[in-house]
């Protein structure tokens, strides 16, 4: 793996850089709430944000997307959007490298998935190290860590006023190519050194320690635990922790129709946490109770998802812990499975 | 971004001819509009089909005419909701969307040398149709041994696919066709009373023989109690089941029972499959 270095006053420079040559979706803050999105120069990028509030899954399944237009006029005819550009994805924190690596078999697998799938596959992903623990970060309990770059094309860490710019992959060495003129290869084994005392210094701000060990065993055999009902008496059923979450991809599909037979087919965010989100016609509801919702929930986050993709379903970002209205905190429920009889 | 790899984009299809069964219940004989992708459409039975009325929105649906006969897809909708509803509202030469075939199927192959006993009821014989139909046709009818079917709905009325189960089927050799309705009617000369204790009445004998059951789920818990004093074990007893779906791929979450998706693993499971899984549907 290849390296450079990129002085911290030049990075506005590299990104107006990326920009002349790809789209650039990178953190921006509006209204107090740091998301991904597309921007149009370096200087809206919010640098120095830390986790963002939205995770960046948002780029390759956002909250909204449209499916295809219709016309049922004369005849039927169905367009779909055109394909995604060649794309730059900056500033992806370790957490979310693993819920992008979290989506990708839900969105691969027998029924590919042409709209994550092509924005995946034309997106160069460059990764930023965390530079700061937050009280509610547990990426450690899932074999990760604030400088953890698996899954980044790139990957950026702040160390002082510079940055370590670690080459992971074809594609991100062909955009340092592309912006070679911002990046120097002196220095670079001092600042990989300096990366590894940011790595130890890291790893002992964790304030959560968090055991996953015999957890997936023991919810195995947990499904008509009285401990979900407790559980549930908390929850708002408000679906903020689904929103947030890098790993869920539920959605519902809808049609707009413009009233003269033509319109568009949308799919947009879900969450297993609504009460029709499993609601038949007829009236029956297999998960009917938050109960069953809330069990769902965890259940999906510490077992389906493993059972499925053999992949962690949580990558301990700390989202639903920190924004739950009420407090439900998933690391302490991973602590009371242990005790539950 | 090409559509023929894109699995949520339908096939823009035609509806032929409207079949009414009931009051409330129609079967739609559908083709796609593109002769290629007609060609190329295999579904086995037991599968689901998604379809469109666009504008209104997409439901997933049971195929319930036999992949031995081609040319067309067959669907039997009752009238429930918003997308029911409009389908209902459609007239033949009208255009629809279509995607699929999705999930597994009844595993056919392991039946053969098998006497068949297909339990439905009300629209809950839809998906078995397209089984039926698969073991009468001339080219399997001699893999399979004897054919009984208990199929019962609350009023004549209410029974689907009169033409086959008071008619056609009841003409096939080595088969046994036994209806029934929930309460007594002035015309209907059959038998009067739930399928479940019919089924006990009937008490067909276990031996060599798979069970096929869809129905109202109420009906299919108090089958399977009948199947079990009958002798049957739960490898011989299959089922289908119905989660609400958005997809139909896999993706959108919503048909889950435990780590299994309805759409991907399922429709179709044996009663030793679904004692395995949380009583979640």
């Amino acid at each position: 793996m290849s390296a450079r270095v990129i002085s911290r006053d030049r990075i506005s420079g590299f990104l107006d850089c990326i920009l002349r040559k790809y789209p650039l979706v990178a953190p921006v803050e509006e209204d107090g709430v740091v998301a991904y999105r597309r921007v149009a120069a370096a200087r809206e990028v919010a640098l120095d944000a830390g986790l963002s509030d939205v995770p960046p899954k948002t780029h390759f399944f956002p909250q909204t997307e449209v499916l295809f237009h219709y016309s049922n006029l004369s005849g039927l005819e169905i367009v779909e959007p055109a394909g995604a550009p060649e794309t730059v994805l900056f500033g992806v924190r370790p957490c979310d490298l693993r819920g992008f690596a979290a989506l990708d078999p839900v969105f691969g697998g027998r029924f590919k998935d042409v709209y994550y799938r092509d924005k995946r596959e034309k997106t160069t992903v460059v990764g930023l190290s965390c530079t700061s623990v937050l009280p509610t970060c547990f990426c450690r309990a899932y074999g990760s860590s604030p400088v953890d770059g698996t899954g980044a094309d790139l990957m950026f860490t702040r160390l002082g006023e510079r940055y370590l710019v670690e080459v992971r992959t074809p594609k991100g060495a062909r955009l340092v190519e592309d912006c070679a003129d911002f990046f120097t290869e002196d220095g670079v084994r001092e600042a990989a050194r300096e990366k590894e005392v940011l790595a130890r210094e890291l790893d002992g701000r964790f304030v959560r320690r968090v055991d996953l060990d015999s957890v997936k065993e023991k919810v195995d055999g947990m499904f008509e635990s009285p401990y979900w009902g407790k559980l549930a008496q908390r929850c708002l059923g408000c679906g903020i922790c689904t929103f947030l979450c890098p790993t869920c991809h539920c959605f519902d599909i809808v049609d707009e129709d413009r009233g003269d037979r033509t319109g568009c087919r949308l799919r947009c965010w879900d969450s297993c946490m609504f009460t029709d989100f499993t609601l038949h016609t007829s009236g029956h509801n297999p998960r009917a109770t938050k109960t069953e919702r809330v069990r769902n929930r965890f259940l999906h986050k510490l077992k389906y998802h493993l059972d499925r993709y053999g992949l962690a379903g949580c990558v301990g970002c700390g989202r639903c812990v920190a924004k739950c209205p009420v407090n439900i905190d998933i690391t302490r429920v991973i602590a009371e499975i242990k005790e539950v009889d | 971004m090409s559509h023929r790899d894109n699995p949520l984009r339908p096939h823009p299809a035609t509806i032929l001819k409207i079949v009414p069964e009931t009051r409330d219940v129609k079967t739609f004989r559908l083709t796609l509009d593109d002769d290629e992708a007609m060609e190329n459409w295999r579904h086995e039975p037991g599968q689901l089909a998604m379809v469109s009325v666009f504008g209104v929105g997409e439901a997933m649906f049971s195929i319930s005419s036999a992949p031995t006969r081609r040319g067309f897809i067959e669907l039997s909708i009752k009238c429930m909701g918003k997308v029911t509803r409009a389908l209902h509202g459609l007239e033949a030469g009208d255009k629809v969307g279509m995607r699929g075939p999705y999930g597994n199927h009844f595993p056919y192959e392991q039946f053969k040398g098998q006497d068949l006993l297909f339990v439905g009821g009300g629209i809950g014989l839809a998906p078995l149709r397209s089984l039926v139909d698969f073991v009468f046709a001339e080219e399997n009818r001699a893999d399979y041994g004897r054919v009984e079917i208990l199929y019962g709905a609350r009023s004549y009325d209410d029974l689907c696919f009169k033409y086959d189960v008071l008619d056609g089927w009841t003409k096939q050799p080595n088969t046994h066709i036994y209806t029934t309705i929930d309460r007594a009617e002035e015309q209907w000369r059959g038998h009067v009373g739930f399928v479940p204790a019919y089924l006990e009445e009937v008490a067909p004998a276990a031996h060599n023989k798979v069970a096929l059951i869809c129905g109202p789920p109420i009906m299919i818990k108090f089958v399977m109690q009948a199947l079990q004093k009958l002798d049957f074990r739960d490898e011989q007893v299959y089922s289908t089941l119905e989660l609400r779906m958005k997809c139909g791929v896999g993706k959108c979450g919503r048909c889950n029972i435990g780590s299994k998706f309805v759409c991907l693993n399922g429709p179709v499971f044996s009663m030793a499959e679904i004692g395995q899984m949380p009583p979640e549907f």
